[in-house]
């Protein structure tokens, strides 16, 4: 903790987050003072952005990992875990992100009826898993090519001092890589935060569900 | 010198390695003993780097045998870790962890490999940062360090993980003549403390006042090898050697 709270990137990170979530926490309040129709709707929009800020978050998170696990895949020496890499991404990117929502809310829950299993997953986490999946896909790529933007002779050099080859990925490749795929992957997290709207088919009340019915309701 | 008793720690029967037609060991064999200072030297493209190499299985060999401190170099990747953390090595272009200080470039792989805990792990990089003269240096990054400083890091990172056997491959072609020297120091001051260590290198100035044993490749094989490097370098016996120290004014 002691070394947390020296860190200026660290705390830069922990400042952003109490930030985002005092502006989260408050926005009703300026909002509310708007003009008909969105003052009297000010708390329905501010709980819309809270829950396409989650919805973007947990994504993130999930696909980021989904990332660095599918570009080590695409890189295994084990060719059954390149295949199945490559075929996730395939299919994802030359997928409508709308289709993967809809297959996993209509089509998922009729398959796992089907099998007998007794999986009963909400909007909410429907949205996230078709979102972290499609995420992922994409970040696998970015994250690739900066694992191979790391010099062979980080590698080299870590091999020759007796670091195995989980440790010298790690401690040495990853971090590198994620530094290097930095500015595409914020592109794809901006992205998704975007594409999170989508959720709105399957009827996750984020931002843009929200607005659709104020609009309903009010024009 | 003493190093003539030294007990055998390296033995290389026979080894071949070739990239499609271009044949790196043309079947070389040679054996190091413990304490002994090797200079490496010939032409570019002559095998030297990749017998090097070979030998903490930077490079597999296509045949042949390979037994470093007992442990034969075979396709078993816990002999060949075993190896490696016994085997130091220092390149040509330094390769220190880019995205770490100084100190934790040199503590990593003592605490992944040997364990040890992190006040242990600095300690002992701090004293050895203090023996190639950049204690002050401790917390930055390689960016912000010069050439020679850099190569100094990876030798005290090399040494840190307390090797049995230090390789260096061509540890000063990346560097400017002033940072050579600081350099070639460390190396020394090295050679006495009795390390065993195989260089790669072209200052035939150094190898001649360091080296215990010169050998001289070319074509992937050994052609000329000398226990007594001052009378090699004032007249090499193989042609090859002789056109290739002519090149070398000043020795």
């Amino acid at each position: 903790m002691k070394n947390i709270l020296q860190d200026r990137d660290s705390l830069t990170l922990i400042g952003a987050m109490l930030g985002l979530a005092l502006i989260l926490g408050l926005m009703s309040m300026p909002l509310a003072m708007l003009p008909a129709p969105i003052g009297p709707a000010a708390e329905q929009f501010s709980d819309g952005a809270l829950t396409t800020i989650k919805l973007t978050l947990v994504s993130a998170v999930i696909g980021l990992v989904l990332g660095v696990v599918t570009a080590m895949g695409k890189r295994s020496h084990v060719a059954p875990l390149r295949w199945l890499a490559d075929f996730y991404v395939w299919v994802i990117r030359g997928t409508p992100l709308l289709l993967q929502i809809l297959f996993f809310f209509l089509a998922v829950p009729a398959l796992l009826q089907d099998l007998n299993i007794p999986l009963q997953i909400s909007e909410f986490w429907t949205a996230v898993i078709a979102l972290s999946l499609n995420v992922g896909a994409y970040n696998a790529e970015v994250i690739r090519a900066g694992i191979n933007a790391v010099p062979h002779g980080q590698i080299e050099a870590a091999r020759s001092l007796g670091l195995n080859p989980l440790f010298t990925f790690w401690d040495v490749v990853l971090p590198q890589a994620v530094r290097i795929s930095l500015p595409p992957l914020a592109n794809n997290m901006v992205a998704l935060l975007k594409d999170s709207s989508l959720a709105y088919a399957i009827g996750v009340v984020e931002l843009s569900m929200v607005s659709s019915r104020v609009q309903a309701e009010s024009f | 010198m003493s190093t003539r008793t030294g007990k055998q720690i390296i033995r290389i029967e026979n080894v071949r390695k070739a990239w499609g037609s271009f044949t790196a060991l043309n079947g070389v064999s040679v054996t190091f003993r413990e304490g002994e200072v090797v200079c490496i030297i010939g032409p570019s493209g002559s095998g030297k780097s990749t017998l090097l190499r070979t030998i903490n299985r930077l490079e597999r060999q296509d045949s042949g045998h390979i037994i470093v401190d007992g442990i034969t170099l075979d396709d078993d990747l816990k002999s060949i870790d075993a190896v490696r953390a016994e085997v130091g090595m220092v390149f040509q272009s330094f390769n220190l962890f880019a995205h770490k200080t100084v100190l934790d470039n040199i503590t990593l792989a003592p605490r992944r490999v040997r364990h040890w805990n992190r006040e242990k792990a600095e300690q002992v990089a701090l004293e050895l940062l203090q023996r190639v003269g950049l204690a002050a240096h401790a917390h930055k990054y390689p960016a912000q360090l010069s050439g020679g400083q850099q190569q100094r890091v990876a030798i005290a990172r090399a040494l840190a993980m307390q090797p049995k056997i230090m390789l260096f491959d061509e540890p000063t072609s990346a560097l400017d003549p002033e940072m050579v020297n600081e350099v070639l120091q460390v190396m020394r001051d090295l050679a006495k403390s009795g390390m065993t260590m195989l260089i790669v290198t072209h200052e035939m100035g150094f190898a001649r006042d360091v080296a215990d044993r010169v050998i001289f490749f070319d074509h992937g094989n050994i052609v000329e090898e000398s226990d007594d490097p001052r009378t090699f370098f004032s007249g090499p016996q193989h042609p090859r050697a002789q056109s290739f120290l002519t090149s070398y004014s000043g020795l």
